[in-house]
């Protein structure tokens, strides 16, 4: 659909792989050269985690197996950033743009900004490096940074993050403080054959509030296109611990350039009473694999997760999230969307699990999509497992289905020509992400990119 | 609520007979290439045959255990008796049947059934057709039904035609290891725009200890024709695992309607592990009623394959599993044609820490344009020890499909049976007739006499839960 898309790279690649086959190495010595001047600790840390990464399967969920494919991502020469940053270098005086308490501003391997606002900081609001941390504050790195639990000891992907991370972002906020505005996190990158794998973690204290815009796009380096001159890996988790009552509000905006593979791993721990709200978009990236694993393990615990899908060319979209019910009482609402283009693939894989100590559970998932081309495939996987019986709801929905012929003719007959009718109810169809980005900057950038994509789509379809 | 416990009584012994039978040929015990051929050597089978059960037993030793689903590890292979023949022909009338085999079926209700309106009856004994017999008026119109093995030698052409063309013996590790030894099952063949006006049953039985049943049942219906087809099983109770692995291919040829319905009830000991799919040609409409009471472990999803324009495929599917039973069931659907449409309604019941599965897929492939497709699948859990999963793949690789799919998991109401046992009703009966309720889309789909038998069923297991 789009106007020139370059062949496809390949020559030069090595021989065909299994689907599941992940073309990227990491080896022993890498994982040592970052731990020589780490604590023991953690250095033992990195050590267990390539142990995992090493011996698991890309796919641990036997009933997903059938639905990876790796074979997108030529990670083969891609060589993982030694020695990144732990600070800005000391030339940037940046100020703090308006509307926001905080802005981490990571680019590559350096650090752009480092920024807390006045009032956030005096109220005990830290927002760090994890190498800064791990310099002013060991026993709390230790804490945050040691706690295998953090990520999946069955996941392939985010073991890869736990052993060779050279990067990573730590923002804590104390008990009773709620920030009035949000804090930004924004990591560039995109250098053909370079990875950055980063772990960034948020806790609040009890009663606290907080909401994080997360900005995942490509750096000045990144190649403009899907082959040319090598792929960028970025792998990140994002691990959020909620103390009681606790209020988290995050938003994502994945917009990295056509070359870039993408591992995500996201991991909250929700605690009693607690409110966790995600709103993911995901438009960048040659191939994106993503999983959201939400424990809600505090009683009366709520956890909302909207996320979308804007797919074109060949990127394919492997989005998996499991819903751990334990507490009593507690409630998960997840919706996923998704458009696709051209050959854009999406695997939308959702697990509900009910554990037997989650009476009164309310659960709810959803699963959506929209193929607007013939060689789109969106493929949906909304599961349930369930041993407690006394619950409120569970239950998931799912369809598939082209643009509604009734809206279209609606829009048409009120004097909107088809391409525009067409336009306003793709982009109304993702809009629910939209609405939740809690700054209002943002939420015109993910608009703009939306709509951004939809016309280069329609271009390309004229032209075609 | 425990006075209610007392009254009730588990009746299900009755229907744990077992007669001692003199067996004329029985294979040994355990699977060899020896055993393949001794079954094709006892057959008298021609030699193609013979191969195409030694490509299948290769396949079989190839390929692994199925890793997902329920639990296989307790199934011993070598401790399975493969073919057993309980007299030495088919019989021609019921008269020639021999009374001990007689006996057990007159307890399964059989010649009464035949008495009251059957079109033909073919019952299974173990491995081998004893009893069948064909409507005159039906033969007159050239259908088909008969014994699998029978219909090789009888229609060697029409058989080898169609034979392992809708399910291959590559197709999974059981429909190798049914390939490999299968013996029995049924036959039809209904010709161009013939109608039959009566549903074709067959009772399939299991008896003797550790002995497999591996019927294989192949349906042609030629262009316009229809038919109804019904299968019901009940098998005797013993303590050792017992395996019942068969293959149900259907063909339903341009303009054709095929409903194929099964009330499974093997006993709580049997791993019931079936392959069942169809073929949908152009304008044909192929329907699978699918219950699932018995076994211990049910691995079953009744597939069509929607091959021709405007083909239709109605599944519906429902599961009870008690007490150390996992019903592992579900559907599928694979669009590849243009307008075709599917739906699938699955409803599944677990008590007393049994375990219901619905293990589903809905595939449209490129160029099946302009699909619709309907999936949902509801689930009753009775207790807090019982457990309830989907699984749903919906994979579509068409822009203008239109799929919906819908799930949801409950337990019983609290206030319908308070309702029901204001007005009078035990507990117990009103727990069973509001399971019988939520089941209905699935009874109501049977004969009056099967959905009366499905009823009782239910009710015995629900009573079986309380026993």
């Amino acid at each position: 659909m789009t106007l020139a898309r370059p062949p496809r790279a390949t020559t030069g690649r090595a021989a065909r792989r299994a689907p599941a086959d992940l073309s990227f190495t990491l080896d022993q010595a890498t994982v040592e050269a970052f731990a020589a001047g780490e604590p023991d600790w953690l250095a033992a840390d990195r050590r267990a985690a390539l142990e995992l990464f090493t011996s698991l399967p890309s796919e641990g969920n036997q009933l997903y197996t059938p639905y990876i494919d790796l074979r997108g991502a030529d990670l083969e020469d891609v060589r993982l950033y030694e020695e990144p940053a732990a600070a800005p270098d000391g030339a940037t005086a940046e100020k703090l743009p308006d509307g926001i308490a905080g802005l981490a501003d990571l680019r590559e391997d350096r650090v752009e900004a480092l920024l807390i606002d006045d009032a956030s900081h005096a109220a005990g609001v830290r927002l760090e490096t994890l190498g800064g941390l791990l310099a002013a504050d060991p026993e709390a790195a230790q804490r945050l940074l040691g706690d295998s639990s953090a990520l999946p000891a069955t996941d392939r992907f985010a073991q890869l993050t736990r052993a060779g991370w050279n990067q990573g972002v730590v923002i804590r906020v104390p008990a009773g403080v709620r920030l009035q505005h949000p804090i930004v996190v924004r990591w560039s990158a995109g250098a053909p054959g370079r990875g950055l794998l980063t772990r960034t973690i948020l806790e609040l204290g009890d009663g606290a509030a907080a909401s994080i815009v997360e900005e995942l796009g490509a750096s000045d380096q990144a190649a403009d296109t899907a082959s040319g001159g090598g792929q960028g890996l970025f792998s990140g988790s994002l691990e959020v611990r909620l103390g009681r009552d606790a209020e988290l509000r995050v938003a994502s905006i994945q917009d990295f350039g056509p070359g870039q593979v993408v591992f995500q791993h996201r991991n909250a721990v929700i605690g009693e009473g607690a409110d966790l709200h995600w709103a993911l978009a995901q438009l960048g990236g040659r191939l994106v694999r993503s999983r959201v694993d939400n424990r809600l393990e505090g009683d009366r615990s709520t956890v909302e997760q909207v996320e979308i899908v804007f797919g074109a060319d060949e990127q394919l979209f492997d989005l998996t999230s499991y819903t751990h019910h334990v507490g009593r009482d507690t409630t998960g609402n997840l919706l996923s969307k998704g458009v696709l283009l051209d050959a854009a693939r999406s695997y939308m894989k959702g697990m509900i699990t009910i554990e037997k100590s989650a009476r009164g559970t309310d659960s709810f998932l959803g699963e959506f999509g929209m193929n607007l081309s013939k060689k789109a495939r969106s493929v949906a996987i909304p599961s349930l497992e369930i041993d407690q019986p006394d619950c409120r709801r569970a239950a998931h929905s799912s369809s598939v289905g082209p643009i509604d012929e009734s809206q279209l003719f609606y829009l048409e007959s009120r004097g909107i020509p088809p391409d525009e009718a067409r336009k306003f109810i793709v982009l109304g169809f993702l809009e629910p992400v939209v609405t939740r980005v809690p700054l209002d900057s943002e939420r015109d950038r993910l608009r703009e990119l939306l709509e951004a994509k939809w016309n280069a789509g329609l271009v390309g379809a004229a032209a075609a | 609520m425990t006075a209610t416990r007392e009254l009730v009584t588990d009746r299900r012994e009755e229907f744990a007979f077992h007669d001692d039978i003199v067996y004329l040929a029985e294979t040994k015990r355990g699977l060899t290439r020896d055993t393949v051929e001794e079954i094709s050597r006892f057959k008298n089978e021609p030699d193609w045959m013979l191969q195409f059960r030694l490509r299948a037993y290769e396949h079989f030793l190839k390929r692994p255990m199925p890793n997902w689903g329920g639990d296989l590890s307790k199934i011993d292979f070598g401790n399975i008796v493969y073919y057993r023949k309980p007299s030495e022909r088919e019989e021609k009338s019921w008269d020639d049947v021999p009374d001990q085999i007689k006996a057990t079926f007159e307890r399964l209700g059989i010649p009464e059934a035949e008495r009251k309106f059957l079109a033909g009856v073919g019952a299974q004994y173990d491995s081998e057709v004893v009893y069948h017999s064909v409507k005159e008026e039906l033969t007159k119109l050239g259908v088909v039904f008969m014994g699998t093995d029978q219909a090789l030698v009888e229609y060697p052409e029409i058989f080898r035609k169609h034979f392992a063309t809708v399910v291959p013996p590559e197709d999974n590790k059981f429909a190798a290891l049914n390939s490999a030894v299968w013996s029995g099952g049924s036959f039809v063949y209904v010709p161009k725009g013939v109608e039959v006006p009566l549903p074709l049953q067959a009772y399939f039985r299991i008896n003797g200890e550790n002995t497999g049943q591996f019927e294989r049942t192949l349906i042609v219906v030629d262009e316009g024709a229809s038919v109804h087809y019904i299968e019901g099983c009940t098998a005797p109770i013993y303590a050792t695992e017992s395996l019942h692995v068969a293959v149900v291919e259907v063909i339903a040829l341009p303009g054709a309607k095929v409903r194929y319905t099964t009330i499974q009830n093997w006993s709580n000991d049997v791993y019931n592990l079936v392959t069942k799919r169809a073929h949908a040609h152009k304008n044909s409409t192929v329907e699978w009623i699918d219950a699932n009471t018995g076994s211990r472990l049910t691995m079953k999803y009744p597939a069509i394959y929607l091959r021709g324009e405007n083909a239709t495929a109605d599944i519906i599917s429902v599961a009870v599993a008690g007490k150390g039973q996992h019903q592992d069931t579900g559907a599928k659907a694979v669009h590849l044609a243009p307008n075709t449409k599917s739906r699938i309604v699955s409803k599944s019941v677990s008590k007393d820490g049994g375990r219901a599965t619905y293990r589903g897929q809905l595939k449209v492939s490129p160029g099946a344009t302009n699909v619709v497709a309907s999936v949902r699948c509801d689930a009753l859990m009775l207790d807090d020890i019982s457990r309830s999963d989907t699984y749903p793949y919906i994979d579509i690789q068409e822009d203008d499909t239109t799929m919906t799919h819908e799930a949801t998991v409950g337990k019983i109401s609290a206030d319908q049976v308070f309702y029901l046992m204001s007005r009078g009703l035990t507990e117990n009966e009103a727990q069973n007739l509001i399971v019988q309720g939520f089941l209905e889309v699935f009874t109501k789909e049977l004969p009056m006499e099967y959905a009366i038998e499905f009823n009782r069923l239910v009710k015995l297991e629900m009573e079986g839960s309380l026993g």
